[in-house]
């Protein structure tokens, strides 16, 4: 019996189960973002994690896809790059049909879902959970297609520790300033609290009627002398096991 | 026909007893009847001109381009069967995103023409299939040396690149005229003008038959993506040149 | 018959640069029943004259339902176009599976003039016998209407007309498309009757029976109109006193077998 895992023998049947992408392996953390009065704005840190280490500090995980569409990935960073590679194929596309018909938010949306779909049912899914924004639309794909659009949406870490703060916090009038502080917000506790997050943040919007702009990385302000990192120790100092 | 017929011209495999291939020249005629076709490389980027003929005034303008985009610096223009043309612009587009995908870099235009070339003739090496009755023009930028550049794809396969190039109908007239012009300092502003001149002077007689003007750039003003020209544009040309042409009409007048 | 002997293959070219096979596809379609085609800035309508082989058969459906945003009226060989039809589906059904939205009407109109073009440069197939008028209402673009031929092109029209006795319609489309623009539905129907009631063979004339017009638009999903509901737009014609006054261009009666 051989143990390889591929025959040299090129008549010999397949012996063992082919191998696809079963986990990722250098992957971006939570994507948040919201609708606010007048667009919609999305945020992510620039961290890329190769394992538990911290690996690639600016890596970008929102982009442009056209003019009017923002995309932000959580999850296997080379995925990510692919999808958008296809993305913008797809944009050129538009402009060599020469028809008036531009991709917008909606169908980009419905695209990545039928693809994530597609891909998981083979059983070889691209490891990423999507937040997509466009003019007045904002909404969610996972790497096993599943998809919502909500007024506020958060990925991987951020559906756990972002979701209850904009859940209290987010209203419909939100201004662009107001925005953009509740995201800050959020990344800030998930800088806190998720080992695989980054200060370094970038914040994306679509404002109606103009185009997608994602902003240069920016470091947030963060405040380590609360109550809760001070006495991490649960009172049991000097006990030596801290 | 000279020497057509004798059964040596029934196939793009058979080669006549002189070493012609005449299936190939028969799909070349099908190209240098249809509408005139120019490609000018200007001092700062490429000009593509081109007449489409309408068969019927009730066509939306517009419509059935023979200029199209194939990759975000790079278009094409064909004339010819405007099916056939099609087809090579379909594989022009594949060639051009798939070099993207593959080297990261937007394809090279010697490496496109190279391609559209290879392409086109295998068209012509087999018996179960006829070459291409269209004839297309490539304006392209060239990121090494910083330059568009200008190739033309004929029937054969062959592809050469060029200063100043034409096909269909008025090609010979059409050259006699870009001959005339100092390419090395026309502006791609002014080659859209003259483009416009060149192609409107070759009208043949019918000069009544509607026919709409197609003229897009690869300029560097707007950074070498290749743009069909606004209508304004093209209508602004077009004034232009009827006034350059009257004006040469009434000058020979005088002389006469 | 025979002109000669480069007209038996789609793959050989005539000394003069032409593609005779080709152009005996495009034959096919003239000798289908007419069909015409307008449009408005809201709507298109498309109409097509049925025929039927015999007294004791039905007419043959002459326009298809492709998408709730399109349909063709077809002129030719109508197996081919069925199996066309069916292909349009498909690329419509999948596109709304993929994007969420429906086909640009100008991209499958391209696709499938590439479709008919391939079969014209193989030795192996045959160019497809049928001509199409594409009616289309884009949400993006507003309403479309096509024509596709077996050569490979694709034109897209104000208003035109296809199949025997055309001409007629199209002198009729010609003279008054540029009206078009702002007509309400009803009226566009009208136009469409008006100008079907000229391509009617012989001492025939349109009535419930032999007509057929879609309609689609502007928040009008892809409607067909025929048998009963057709009457209400063919009495207001008879009350002009349009119909049956076609201008008649001599029989073409030919063996209407397979084609319609």
């Amino acid at each position: 019996m051989s143990t390889l895992s591929f025959s040299l023998d090129p008549t010999a049947a397949q012996t063992t189960p082919s191998q696809r992408t079963q986990y990722p392996i250098v992957t971006g953390t939570s994507v948040v973002g919201l609708k606010y009065k007048g667009g919609v704005m999305l945020a992510a840190d620039t961290l890329c994690s190769y394992g538990s280490m911290a690996k690639y500090k600016d890596a970008r995980r929102i982009r442009t896809v056209g003019t009017n569409t923002i995309i932000g990935a959580s999850g296997e960073y080379s995925d990510f790059q692919s999808i958008m590679d296809t993305l913008e194929g797809h944009t050129q596309d538009d402009v060599n049909y020469d028809d008036g018909h531009k991709s917008d938010a909606k169908s980009i949306h419905s695209y990545l879902r039928a693809i994530m779909y597609q891909r998981r049912s083979k059983m070889n899914p691209l490891w990423n959970d999507l937040v997509i924004a466009g003019s007045g639309f904002l909404g969610y794909v996972d790497k096993i297609g599943t998809t919502y659009e909500d007024d506020f949406i958060a990925t991987g870490f951020g559906s756990y520790l972002a979701i209850p703060i904009l859940r209290s916090k987010w209203r419909p009038d939100l201004t662009e300033g107001e925005a953009r502080a509740l995201l800050e917000d959020c990344l800030r506790v998930l800088f806190y609290r998720d080992c695989r997050a980054l200060n370094r943040i970038q914040i994306a919007k679509v404002a109606e009627g103009e185009t997608g702009v994602v902003s240069e990385p920016y470091e947030l302000e963060t405040n380590w002398e609360g109550a809760g990192f001070e006495s991490t120790k649960g009172g049991m100092e000097g006990d030596g096991g801290w | 026909m000279a020497s057509s017929g004798s059964g040596y011209d029934l196939s793009p495999t058979t080669f006549s007893p002189d070493g012609r291939i005449f299936q190939v020249e028969y799909a070349s005629k099908s190209v240098a009847s249809s509408g005139t076709l120019i490609g000018l490389k200007c001092s700062d980027g490429i000009v593509l001109a081109c007449e489409k003929l309408l068969a019927n005034k009730m066509l939306v303008p517009g419509s059935n381009k023979r200029i199209n985009t194939v990759s975000k610096t790079s278009g094409c223009a064909f004339t010819g069967f405007v099916s056939d043309g099609r087809q090579i612009v379909n594989r022009a587009r594949e060639e051009a995103s798939s070099y993207l995908d593959t080297y990261g870099i937007p394809v090279p235009p010697s490496v496109l023409a190279d391609r559209l070339a290879h392409y086109v003739h295998y068209f012509t090496l087999h018996g179960a299939l006829r070459p291409f009755g269209a004839s297309m023009v490539l304006g392209c930028y060239e990121e090494d040396m910083d330059e568009a550049s200008l190739y033309m794809v004929e029937p054969s396969g062959q592809v050469f690149k060029y200063f100043g190039c034409a096909a269909g109908k008025g090609r010979q007239g059409a050259k006699t005229e870009i001959e005339k012009l100092d390419l090395s300092t026309l502006t791609v502003a002014q080659g859209v003008k003259e483009a416009a001149r060149i192609v409107t002077m070759l009208r043949d007689d019918g000069k009544d038959k509607p026919m709409e003007l197609e003229i897009s750039t690869v300029a560097a003003e707007n950074n070498y993506v290749h743009k069909p020209c606004e209508k304004s544009v093209i209508a602004e040309a077009e004034k232009w040149a009827k006034e350059q042409i009257e004006e040469e009409e009434d000058m020979e007048e005088d002389e006469d | 018959m025979f002109r000669n002997q480069y007209d038996t293959d789609v793959t050989v070219w005539s000394p003069e640069g032409r593609l005779l096979q080709v152009e005996y596809a495009m034959e096919s379609v003239k000798q289908g029943s007419a069909c015409v085609g307008l449009r408005s800035s809201n709507y298109v309508v498309i109409g097509a004259l049925k025929r039927s082989v015999n007294e004791m058969s039905s007419h043959q459906k002459k326009i298809m339902e492709i998408d709730s945003h399109m349909g063709i009226a077809i002129a030719g060989l109508t197996a081919d176009a069925r199996s066309l039809a069916k292909w349009m589906r498909n690329e419509c059904l999948n596109h709304k599976y993929v994007y969420g939205e429906s086909m640009p009407s100008k991209r499958l109109c391209d696709d499938l003039a590439d479709r008919h073009q391939r079969t014209t440069q193989t030795y192996v197939r045959r160019p497809y016998g049928v001509g199409l008028l594409v009616g289309a209402y884009d949400e993006a673009t507003g309403p479309h209407l096509y024509q596709t031929c077996p050569s490979g092109n694709v034109y897209e029209y104000f208003a035109t007309s296809i199949g025997a006795r055309s001409q007629s319609a199209k002198t009729y489309l010609e003279k008054h498309y540029e009206g078009f623009d702002n007509t309400e539905k009803d009226e566009l129907i009208m136009h469409a009757l008006r100008a079907l009631s000229g391509c009617v063979q012989g001492d025939g004339e349109l009535n419930k029976d032999n007509g057929s017009i879609a309609v689609v638009g502007k928040d009008q999903k892809f409607i067909l109109i025929e048998n009963d509901e057709l009457s209400v737009y063919l009495d207001k014609l008879d009350v002009e006193g349009g119909n049956g006054e076609g201008e008649g261009e001599g029989g073409n009666d030919g063996d209407a077998m397979e084609e319609s």
